[in-house]
Formats: C-alpha cells, sequence, structure tokens
C-alpha cells in the first residue's frame, strides 16, 4: 500500500469513527418497589359494658349505660379480600358459682358493612365485614336480656374483639 | 481514483470535525437504582421514605441551561391494584441545583437545574417518599423511573 493509499485509508477509517454529535439527553433508570403488608387498627370508644339493674316486667332487654359503642377499623389487605370483625366472649357472665350465658347479650348495629348478632362465648360472631382496604365506622348497641329467672348478683366476662385483613 | 478517496475522507473528516464541535458533554449516573418503601403502618408513618440514592451528574459545555428531569413510566402497580404514582415525591440536596418534587406518569418533573459547566461531577442527595395510606391494597407495587440530564 502507497503512502498516499494509507493516508486515504487512515482518513476514512478516522471519520468513521468520528464521536457523534451532541447528546440531546443523557437518561438513566431506576426501580420503585413499595411493600403494603396487610394491616389491620381497631379502635372502641370504651372498654366498659355496664348493664343496670332494671324490673323484667319493665325492661326485658337493658341497654348497656353509655348509649353504643363506636368502633372504628382500619385495615390494608389484599385486593378483593373480605375484611372481618368479630367479637367473642372469653364465657359466660358469671357471678360467683352464677352463671347467665353469653347468648343473652345482643346487638343491634349502624354503619355500613355492620351487623346485628348475638354474643357467643363459643363462637366469633360476626360484627363487620368490608372487602378490601380502607377505614370503616360503625356502632354497636349491646342489650342485656333481663329474665326473672336470672340469680342475683354482678355478673361479669370479657369480650375479645378481632379485626382480620387477608 | 487515489485523489478521490483523499478528497472524500478529508470531507468526511471535515464533517465530523464540525459534528464534533464542543456541545454539551452530558453524564448522569444514579446509585442504586433499586429504591425500596418498606410496610409501615399509616398510623405511625404517614410518610414513608426510601433510602437516599445519589445522583450524580457531569455537565461539559462553555454556555447555556442543562436540566435534570424524572418521569415515572406509570402508577406502582401490584397486579390488577395500583398505586397513583403523584404519591411518590422526593426531596433532594443541595439545593440548588437540586430541588424537591412530586412524580408525574405524564410530565417529567425537574429534579435539578443550571446552566454552565457542572465540572467536576455533582452529587445529588434524593430520598423517595410514599405517601402511606390505609386504602393502599396489600401486595408488591413496582415501577420504573426514568431520569434524563439534557442540554439543549
Amino acid at each position: 500500500m502507497t503512502a498516499r493509499r494509507r493516508l486515504a485509508f487512515v482518513l476514512l477509517a478516522w471519520s468513521a469513527a468520528a464521536p457523534a454529535a451532541r447528546a440531546a439527553g443523557q437518561p438513566a433508570t431506576a426501580t420503585l418497589s413499595a411493600t403494603i403488608s396487610p394491616q389491620a387498627s381497631l379502635t372502641l370508644s370504651t372498654a366498659t359494658l355496664v348493664f343496670p339493674d332494671a324490673d323484667p316486667d319493665v325492661l326485658n332487654q337493658i341497654p348497656s349505660a353509655g348509649g353504643p359503642v363506636t368502633v372504628s377499623a382500619k385495615a390494608r389487605a389484599t385486593a378483593g379480600q373480605a375484611v372481618v370483625l368479630t367479637v367473642l366472649a372469653s364465657g359466660d357472665l358469671r357471678s360467683g358459682l352464677d352463671v347467665i350465658p353469653a347468648s343473652n347479650v345482643t346487638w343491634t348495629a349502624s354503619g355500613a358493612g355492620f351487623v346485628a348478632g348475638t354474643l357467643s362465648a363459643t363462637v366469633p360472631a360476626q360484627v363487620a365485614t368490608w372487602t378490601g382496604s380502607g377505614l370503616h365506622a360503625g356502632s354497636q348497641q349491646y342489650f342485656f336480656r333481663n329474665l326473672w329467672t336470672h340469680p342475683t348478683g354482678t355478673y361479669t366476662t370479657t369480650v375479645v374483639y378481632t379485626l382480620s385483613a387477608p | 481514483m487515489i485523489r478521490v478517496l483523499i478528497l472524500g475522507a478529508a470531507l468526511c473528516l471535515v464533517a465530523s470535525m464540525a459534528a464534533a464541535q464542543p456541545g454539551p458533554r452530558l453524564e448522569l449516573s444514579v446509585s442504586p437504582t433499586s429504591i425500596s418503601f418498606a410496610s409501615a403502618s399509616p398510623d405511625v408513618q404517614p410518610v414513608v421514605s426510601a433510602a437516599p440514592i445519589v445522583v450524580s451528574i457531569r455537565i461539559r459545555q462553555s454556555t447555556g441551561p442543562w436540566s435534570l428531569t424524572v418521569l415515572a413510566n406509570g402508577d406502582l402497580i401490584a397486579g390488577a391494584s395500583t398505586v397513583d404514582i403523584t404519591n411518590v415525591s422526593w426531596t433532594a440536596t443541595p439545593a440548588p441545583p437540586f430541588q424537591t418534587g412530586v412524580l408525574s406518569k405524564t410530565v417529567a418533573q425537574r429534579m435539578a437545574s443550571g446552566s454552565g459547566n457542572v465540572n467536576p461531577a455533582t452529587n445529588g442527595s434524593v430520598t423517595f417518599r410514599l405517601a402511606n395510606s390505609w386504602n393502599y391494597s396489600a401486595g408488591v407495587y413496582t415501577q420504573t423511573v426514568t431520569f434524563t440530564l439534557s442540554a439543549p
């Protein structure tokens, strides 16, 4: 190859390999990821329910003093899955050796998703159900079934609310 | 024939040199490229912050404006569930040239801007934040975002 040919070849190769024109924009990418786990939060307006004494002939369903229990439920669930609020008595109402079945306690309900029900010491009773995530509020008015056959005494039990979000 | 080759090569050289005149030289890097928001109760953490990332920019030019923008390629997605990307915002330092903003999937949002040279490179610390909510469906959401450094 002559000198002139080599020069022409080098010039052609160099010009072909010359850098591109200015870049209009230099990009870079990143990936966002967010983990949203199922969660639940439950707030009750009171931790104590009291049914005052009354004459069964005058009042056969005694409402709890203080009015309805307001319930605030917050839940994050998988889309389309049910969020369920239940209540379960830890046992029947007891006063010493005397026992009144928990089923003598009932409630009415207001608020979207809330339902009326009867307390049980064996099977969780459904208080409310919703679909998917969100904030929900409602109330329960508890009643005690007043009977002449109940032995006198001061009866107590504990109830446990459970809010579950799958 | 040789003369024609030399003339052609010379013309190509002139053309390539003209194209290589001092234009903006842009360098952009993001590290790490994975930005994660951990799960948290919205009552405890109304806003969830990811670990800061470093956005490094280097601009070699004589004069003229430059800008760094960021654009989400869509909403945060987990299967059929979505979280609107406008729930993701960021804070950035140093300001200027960096600035705070809110992600968009339709309009590139300015993350930094200035004019002239940025040489040596400047590192920005960018912290992305997710507005937390009880209304989000459970899931692992992802989306990509594109950073673009440009100097017209």
